[in-house]
């Protein structure tokens, strides 16, 4: 169980003479929640769209699941695996298309639909779209959305925009999660209940890497954290030492915290 | 289904089956109108597959309803081909065109993405006029024959009235098939936001290609079908303004709902046969027209017949 399902090592990257990264080396371990925080400007996000393919880094290699995937497509990855939502929610909203429609977006690596496939094989595609169609509705009442299947996305409160994204992002069966400031936006009970959510994510068995400012929801849920400040590693570990440590202190949490406090 | 129901289909069907003998009289004139609208639908919904699923802007459209036009006349007209092999081997060329174009142009975006799609129109142009010993050039290609398949020819207007319509329906219910089925969710995600698509497996160009082949196949057959019909290819019918008209059709109708796109060609194909008694006020009487829909209706006809039935059904809920 110690294996670790994704290894970011010497990453770099600038933009225009600014280090985003300088030389990030961590791991993350099959199973665990891991969350990856630091101040604003820390390269957390930057580092996401790297670890997904959506930038390539100037340097450095990122291991999933034993690959490197450095220059490979962001779909390419995905279809390793690697699922993800964004900081600024990204819902599909052209053409009418409700909420049971982006979660269904989630599926495409098990239909992979094609032009002949639909107008040939009408049958067998039908078939599946049923069975993409009762998941897409179990991931939606997995998030609690299930009344709000035929709704435009844009016209859900922002938090529960976040968990439609997170239904497509579950309909991938990835292995790896990676969650984008998933808690921004939501109130202290949608908190609650995205803590929970997380948990029996966990159970599932997926791999989550959280990008969160919400030090409650961080230090109750992570088994590791890892620290970024100014595109640099500064520290990492179990929350309780992060909690402790007098530079990730200084750098960004400015007092000790514990799981109950919730700072941030 | 949603908006038009199962009754809607059949007298739709009944229509299209009974006008040429009775609101069409059998005229070779009153079938011609319908024949021009059928071709004109296909272009429609085939741009509308491409700009209002995908999300790819063209404003080229009539390169491959050219290539499909003087693929089937040359072909027929100075190599005695038959017209069906013609029209396939149009098919097969504008397809392979739109393919070796397509990675490259629709990576382009937007205003680029016009640009480039305008510029392959007049490309196209360019090289009819140009090749005159193959093409005609500026002054035409005569004579092509009528349709025929082995054992049956088109040659009366009433028969080839009904083949341009089982194309028609061809076109239109596949297009429906298609954007109602798991590609077109996949298109409409494309067109939404190609990173968050791409961050689901999405392989964008790939998408973005097959559709644009698919939408070139469908107007290259509309191309073949008026070259049979007309018996004479010119360079103006296949310029940017055809291009623009067909743009016209998809916003006056309703952008991204195949039916829209249908209903817009057949009001802006019709509408010159009732204003054509204003003579020179015809022109500008159907630009007034055109804008006050465009203005006024930005769902377009299709938008108004939705909201219509919207109504009726709430109505009979009450």
């Amino acid at each position: 169980m110690n294996e670790e399902i994704l290894k970011v090592v010497d990453v770099t990257k600038s933009f225009e003479g600014v280090h985003a990264l300088v030389d990030v080396r961590f791991g993350v371990t099959r199973g665990h929640i891991k969350a990856l925080i630091g101040p604003n400007g820390a390269g957390k996000t930057t580092l996401l769209n790297v670890i997904n393919g959506l930038l390539d880094p100037d340097r450095g290699h990122v291991y999933f699941r034993g690959r490197d995937v450095i220059g490979m497509a962001a779909n390419e990855i995905s279809l390793l695996g690697l699922s993800r939502t964004f900081q600024l929610i990204r819902l599909f909203a052209v053409n009418n298309a409700t909420v049971l429609d982006n979660v269904m977006v989630g599926a495409h690596k098990m239909l992979k639909p094609t032009i002949s496939s639909t107008l040939f094989f009408r049958a067998s595609t039908a078939r599946q779209e049923k069975a993409v169609r009762e998941r897409a509705l179990e991931a939606l009442a997995f998030v609690g959305l299930e009344g709000e299947r035929d709704t435009p996305p844009g016209a859900l409160s922002f938090g529960n925009q976040r968990l439609v994204e997170l239904a497509r992002s579950l309909m991938a069966e990835p292995e790896l999660l990676l969650l984008d400031e998933p808690a921004s936006g939501l109130n202290d009970a949608e908190v609650e209940r995205f803590i929970e959510l997380l948990a029996a994510i966990r159970q599932k068995g997926i791999t989550v890497l959280l990008v969160e400012h919400n030090m409650k929801l961080v230090m109750n849920i992570s088994d590791e954290i890892v620290v970024l400040d100014f595109g640099k590693w500064l520290a990492e570990g179990d929350p309780a030492a992060i909690c402790t440590d007098p530079a990730v202190i200084e750098a960004y949490l400015g007092t000790e915290c514990g799981p109950e406090e919730g700072a941030g | 289904m949603k908006a038009l129901g199962k009754i809607w289909w059949i007298i739709l069907l009944l229509f299209i089956a009974l006008y040429p003998p009775t609101l069409g009289g059998m005229s070779a004139y009153k079938s011609g109108i319908l024949i021009f609208v059928g071709i004109y639908i296909i272009l429609a919904v085939s741009l509308d597959l491409l700009m209002g699923f995908a999300g790819q802007i063209s404003v080229g459209h009539a390169a491959f309803f050219a290539i499909g036009a003087y693929v089937s006349g040359i072909l027929t007209v100075k190599y005695g081909a038959s017209p069906l092999v013609a029209l396939i081997a149009g098919m097969a060329l504008s397809g392979a065109v739109a393919w070796a174009v397509g990675r490259p142009v629709l990576a382009l975006k937007e205003y680029y993405l016009a640009m480039a799609t305008l510029a392959l129109n007049e490309i196209i142009v360019t090289l009819i006029i140009g090749l005159q010993w193959l093409t005609g050039g500026a002054s035409g290609l005569r004579d092509v024959p009528s349709f025929s398949v082995p054992g049956f020819s088109f040659d009366n207007h009433v028969h080839y009235y009904y083949l341009v319509w089982a194309m028609v329906l061809l076109v239109v219910a596949s297009s429906l098939a298609l954007v109602r089925s798991p590609f077109g969710r996949t298109l409409v995600a494309i067109h939404s936001d190609e990173t968050a698509a791409k961050t689901f497996g999405i392989d964008c160009a790939a998408y973005k290609v097959r559709v644009y082949v698919l939408s070139a196949l469908y107007a290259s057959l509309a191309g073949s079908l008026f070259a049979h019909y007309m018996g004479f290819l010119a360079p103006d019918d296949f310029g940017v303004m055809t291009s623009i008209n067909i743009l016209v059709m998809l916003y006056l109708g309703g952008i991204g709902t195949i039916y829209g796109p249908a209903l817009g060609a057949v009001f802006l194909k019709l509408l010159p046969e009732f204003t054509y008694q204003f003579q020179d006020y015809e022109l500008l009487l159907n630009g007034v027209i055109l804008m006050v829909v465009l203005v006024f209706m930005p769902r377009g006809l299709f938008g108004i017949v939705q909201s219509v039935t919207e109504r009726v059904k709430v109505r009979g809920r009450a």
